[in-house]
């Protein structure tokens, strides 16, 4: 049977609270739930090794501030460095602003002051700014030593890795979320053959659900040891 | 929100990727008046990029509500709700209203009384209140400098409420520099930079953080110079913030570096362990934590570099108490601190500080370890000694040990020389300040 292709559409996972494994980052989901929601701490940072949902954690605050009526925004750092530091115009006027990747800018002295002059305007207007980053306030590379002190000031929150049960757990949820069914068995298997980092994961399960679309076929471990022998 | 934008942000959020949804479309501001929907972003580059990338779906997204006729989308930048007026904004109609309108932007959280006192800001702090109680007429400017994190932003706003407690009509202005910059600069784009003058000319009290902002910005000198002079010829007070002694900014003109010495400038250093230990006490009983002494302590000598990150550090304790259930004490704040801590001993070891001292004198790293007994060794090895038990949890023997193998009563005795000069030889006071916020940061 001839493979139909499947339209490369942009997938959209839903980047909500209700869509993240918590596992043991139930302290920092609560406090990042309570930002979003205009109480708790003003100044967020945080932090943790790649692929364990920032970016959907900082979308999902987003998101939740959006459904109480707060105007938010969410700036991935590393798509927006292209630009000036103008993007950070105003921004503090929102009750909430994300800033992914901090460390995207770090050593760029217009938009560390430019980030600076964010943060004092964000306190002036007691809103919320929440900052994420793959290393703690501490170890980035800023030089401006008034905006490390400050990032440093506020709660800093760490999230921790999965254990194997919280990926497959992560990783059935994620599926879910892109509408398509990963048993336990299909997750036991590609735990024990695939790299074990989220992000490689991720990906994995995205190419997954494309060529099961294709395929028309559901996800099954003898579709996927195909998949995978295809692929190598 | 009416229902129209409500009913295109359902759509569109279902069909954009979230990030491109939160980045663009959440931050606009709709204001829907009969047939024409008007969208308010932040800035220009978000009006930019909507009008480029998602005018047409935003179009779309309102003709599917078959309305008769189909509303205009207009963008423009701006906040139809703008909770703080910016005093560029405020400037145009100043002459009319009385000034108890403009918001001052103090934060009444910061007074004298829950500032903790100690060696290192008690000079400060009876300074600050001194101004406080005697606008105009005690020390102008006041001129508050010294590291990041240390208090100058809190001694600057606990003067403000005492000025407005002892007179509530009194117009006092408390504002970064950076601010006082970027507002002018929008003055100027307004034409309304003779508003934006008589505004901060005519103030009881202005109070600027972080002047050192004002480096290089030649306009902005210029016109903060001639603010300054009428403010201070008038009686009027100035109350300065500054990482440093005026006369060290540099890209700042001479004339106000002279002019921001005519008052009194005062130092703040960083606070010793009693200090840090107070502060924990102090911060914690604001926010309603019973902190014991001993994990007051424990913070207090792991967190060594400015009240700022001692913060941090408290506030990290206490989220992790509340949540856990769990009562404080030097176990669990060790625990909760695990990541901080770590990542501290990682930058501050005893090899980082003698490089960092070596550099400093320039001198080599293998001389601090050498038996070299010249003053131009000597001082640098007392102080990276002095230093190695400061910041590093090392005993005296292991700093012996790492110093070519030294005896732990020559770290003894380096510690108690450095200590005994810091009270009497300025020069090396200010390289011990020197080398601690270097390493500290």
């Amino acid at each position: 049977m001839a493979l139909q292709l499947s339209l490369q559409l942009e997938l959209n996972p839903d980047q909500s609270f209700e869509q993240y494994h918590t596992g043991r980052n139930c302290e920092a989901v609560a406090a990042l739930r309570r930002c979003a929601a205009g109480s708790g701490e003003k100044t967020v940072f945080l932090w943790s090794e790649p692929g364990l949902g920032k970016t959907h954690l900082l979308n999902a605050c987003c998101r939740d501030a959006g459904q109480c009526g707060r105007r938010a925004s969410y700036l991935p750092m590393r798509a927006v460095s292209r630009y000036g530091p103008e993007v950070l115009d105003e921004l503090a006027g929102l009750p909430l602003v994300c800033i992914d990747d901090i460390q995207a800018i770090a050593g760029q002295a217009d938009w560390e002051q430019a980030l600076f002059r964010l943060f004092n305007q964000v306190q002036d207007y007691r809103h919320h700014l929440i900052v994420a980053a793959p290393v703690p306030p501490g170890a980035l590379a800023i030089a401006l030593a008034d905006l490390k002190t400050r990032l440093a000031g506020g709660l800093t929150l760490k999230l921790q890795p999965l254990d194997d049960s919280g990926k497959l757990a992560a990783l059935t949820l994620r599926a879910k979320n892109l509408g398509f069914e990963l048993t336990p068995q299909v997750g036991h298997f590609l735990l024990s053959r695939y790299p074990r980092d989220l992000p490689s994961l991720w990906q994995l399960l995205e190419r997954l659900d494309r060529a099961t679309l294709a395929a028309k076929r559901r996800l099954t471990v003898p579709f996927l040891k195909k998949y995978l022998d295809e692929m190598s | 929100m009416g229902t129209l934008w409500s009913n295109c942000i359902s759509k569109l959020e279902s069909e954009l990727p979230p990030q491109q949804f939160n980045t663009w479309i959440r931050p606009l501001q709709a204001v829907e008046s009969g047939s024409e929907l008007r969208l308010l972003a932040p800035n220009r580059f978000v009006l930019d990029w909507v009008k480029e990338h998602f005018v047409s779906r935003i179009e779309e997204a309102l003709s599917q509500q078959r309305l008769e006729p189909t509303p205009s989308v207009v963008l423009e930048i701006g906040s139809k709700a703008q909770e703080f007026t910016t005093s560029a904004n405020a400037l145009g109609n100043k002459a009319q209203k009385s000034r108890t309108n403009v918001p001052n932007n103090l934060n009444t959280a910061f007074t004298f009384d829950n500032f903790v006192e100690g060696k290192s800001n008690q000079l400060a702090r009876a300074a600050s209140i001194q101004v406080a109680e005697n606008v105009g007429r005690a020390y102008n400017p006041l001129f508050l400098y010294g590291g990041v994190g240390l208090g100058k932003t809190h001694l600057m706003h606990a003067i403000g409420n005492i000025i407005i407690e002892i007179n509530p009509v009194a117009n006092i202005v408390y504002l970064h520099s950076e601010r006082f910059v970027s507002d002018m600069v929008k003055a100027l784009q307004h034409n309304a930079i003779n508003a934006f003058k008589e505004y901060y000319r005519t103030v009881d009290a202005l109070l600027i953080d972080d002047i050192q902002f004002f480096a290089g910005k030649e306009r902005s000198q210029e016109e903060f110079f001639h603010t300054f002079n009428t403010l201070l010829e008038n009686k009027h007070q100035v109350v300065l913030t500054c990482d440093r002694y005026p006369k060290e900014i540099k890209g700042l003109e001479e004339r106000l570096k002279s002019r921001f010495g005519w008052g009194l400038p005062v130092a703040i250093e960083p606070p010793d362990l009693e200090t840090r230990v107070a502060i924990l006490m102090s911060k914690a009983q604001q926010v309603g934590v019973a902190l014991s002494p001993e994990v007051a302590f424990f913070i207090g000598k792991r967190i060594r570099s400015n009240i700022r990150e001692l913060e941090g550090a408290l506030r990290r304790v206490i989220a992790n108490a509340h949540f856990t259930g769990k009562p404080i004490t030097p176990d669990f704040a060790k625990e909760a601190l695990r990541d901080l801590i770590a990542l501290q001993d990682r930058l501050i070891n005893i090899e980082n500080i003698q490089k960092t001292v070596a550099e400093y004198y320039k001198i080599r790293v293998s001389d601090l370890l050498s038996n070299k007994r010249t003053r131009s060794v000597t001082r640098p090895r007392q102080m990276a000694m002095a230093f190695s038990k400061e910041l590093t949890n090392h005993s005296l023997p292991e700093i012996g040990q790492m110093f070519g193998g030294k005896d732990h009563t020559t770290v003894l005795h380096a510690c108690r020389k450095i200590h005994e000069l810091l009270e009497s030889d300025s020069k090396l006071s200010e390289d011990y300040s020197n080398l601690f916020r270097i390493l500290s940061n």
